[in-house]
């Protein structure tokens, strides 16, 4: 890098600058300029919306939280069981590769009106949703991951007489393990927002029920609540991975 | 041979759509899979084919949200990247909000934008927008950084100035880090246009997409898909198609 990296607390005193001249400007815009709620309503009243209906909010979040973890683990367990039987049986990756791309050359949002006829409005519609936008992106990554394989490295553990199997344990899987957790911690934020969006198009409660309620009435403070909510969650969500990804990979 | 290199490739493409064809049609049959799951195809296109006004308004609408959503964030990206590049001190205040602007569901910013712009045009080219630039953004970002230090102090020795380090070292050397985002961002602006076209509007694929879920009619849903794949895989291949152009250095990997 060409300069000298600033002390990062000096980067964190500037990320902290940033956010409270944010804060100050929105305030100040919204109280100065007499904004009504529907335009946008001041952060503090934000704030005030977001206390008052906490019950609501906690609940929402606690819904779709529960609807994108289990989809994000569903979606991992597909890519990487995909990513692994390809690597093992390469005669698979002519025929699922194609499917696979086939599937996602539609965004992934287009088939939640169909995904909610054949799932119904409850939970399981948001958790087919969520798994099918992180499957590909974790099968893509964990592929990329499985073919960075040294070539020579293969070859050394073969002429050992070690197993395909064997090779993919003890080489590749941790070889992989890098890009497949950057694919993971990518998708944690995704899979919030798919059960998000999918909610909204009908749902028992969650976020995006909440969020599209408040809509309809017209309820802007709470909106502007319920995504600092929804952001707050997908922070935490993309957090927690991050974490546990320079847990597991201590070696980097 | 005598025929083109790029009318083989066509060929391949149009032999591979006629193959996935039969075998959708035949397994649909074969299997006898419940129209409510998987409609045969030739009943999605005859569909298709009764109403075509429908479809091709609505693609051409989707398509003018998804390009004008994608142009506007891929440059924005771009030079917002070049400005994080240049000013550390504006990065570091403002890229900690980009990061946390994209936390924000697409769907609860897409009710604020339709409620600020109308259900026009332009509302639905911002949500399109607001998924593009981030990815951009970041790419260029990363791409500036990772130029090699001493061709940038042999051009300085040269007594190249600072926009000449860019526009012949910097951004050239960006370029096929900028086009994985672009590539990205192709398939992001559709899913923005899509989505926003959910707050209500009378044209595009999103609305097709919407009015066929209401009416339960599956045959419906399967053809706004296969448009809105159509779009997709178009979209990405032109952007595909404009890289290989480009970053003609790297076209062979």
């Amino acid at each position: 890098m060409s300069r000298a990296l600033a002390s990062p607390s000096l980067a964190v005193q500037r990320g902290i600058l940033g956010a409270v001249l944010l804060v100050a400007c929105w305030e100040g815009a919204a109280r100065g300029l007499h904004l009504p709620a529907y335009v946008l309503p001041a952060v503090s009243d934000i704030l005030v919306g977001l206390w008052s209906k906490r019950a609501i909010l906690v609940d929402a979040a606690g819904y779709t939280l529960l609807e994108a973890l289990v989809g994000y683990g569903l979606g991992c367990l597909i890519g990487i069981g995909l990513a692994v039987a390809i690597a093992l049986v390469p005669a698979l990756r002519s025929a699922i590769l194609p499917l696979a791309t086939a599937i996602n050359s539609v965004p992934v949002v287009g088939y939640s009106p169909l995904i909610l006829l054949w799932f119904g409005i409850g939970v399981s519609s948001k958790i087919v949703m969520v798994a099918m936008a992180v499957s590909f992106t974790v099968l893509l990554s964990m592929l990329a991951g499985l073919d960075r394989v040294d070539r020579r490295a293969v070859d050394l553990m073969k002429s050992f007489g070690a197993s395909r199997f064997g090779v993919l344990w003890r080489l590749r899987l941790p070889t992989a393990l890098p890009l497949l957790l950057a694919g993971m911690r990518v998708s944690t934020v995704r899979s919030v927002i798919v059960a998000i969006v999918t909610e909204m198009l009908g749902a028992h409660g969650g976020l995006g029920w909440v969020i599209y309620q408040a809509v309809l009435q017209i309820d802007f403070v709470q909106v502007w609540a319920a995504i600092f909510v929804a952001s707050a969650a997908s922070l935490a969500f993309f957090g927690l991975i991050g974490f546990l990804e320079r847990k597991i990979l201590f070696w980097t | 041979m005598a025929i083109p290199d790029s009318l083989r490739k066509l060929i391949r493409l149009l032999l591979g759509l006629a193959i996935a064809a039969v075998i959708w049609e035949g397994a649909v049959l074969l299997f006898g899979i419940r129209p409510y799951y998987l409609p045969r195809l030739s009943t999605i296109l005859m569909a298709m084919a009764a109403t075509p006004r429908a479809y091709v308004d609505g693609f051409l609408r989707t398509l003018a949200e998804t390009l004008i959503g994608f142009a506007s964030g891929g440059a924005f990206g771009v030079l917002m990247g070049v400005v994080f590049f240049r000013v550390r001190a504006l990065r570091e205040m403002i890229f900690p909000i980009f990061v946390v602007s994209q936390t924000i569901p697409v769907i609860a910013f897409g009710a604020l934008v339709v409620l600020w712009f109308g259900n026009t045009l332009l509302a639905k080219a911002i949500i399109a927008f607001y998924l593009t630039f981030f990815p951009v953004t970041v790419n260029t970002l990363l791409g500036l950084e990772a130029v090699d230090p001493k061709q940038v102090a042999l051009m300085r020795s040269f007594g190249a100035s600072s926009r000449q380090l860019l526009l012949r070292l910097q951004l050239p050397t960006a370029l096929p880090q900028i086009f994985v985002a672009l590539r990205l961002a192709a398939s992001l602006s559709l899913v923005g246009a899509i989505v926003g076209e959910w707050f209500g509007d009378t044209t595009g694929l999103g609305v097709l997409l919407l009015q066929a879920m209401f009416t339960e009619n599956v045959v419906a849903i399967w053809a706004a898909l296969l448009a809105a794949a159509l779009l997709g895989t178009g979209f990405y291949a032109a952007v595909a198609a404009v890289e290989r152009r480009l970053v003609f250095w790297n076209a062979e990997q």
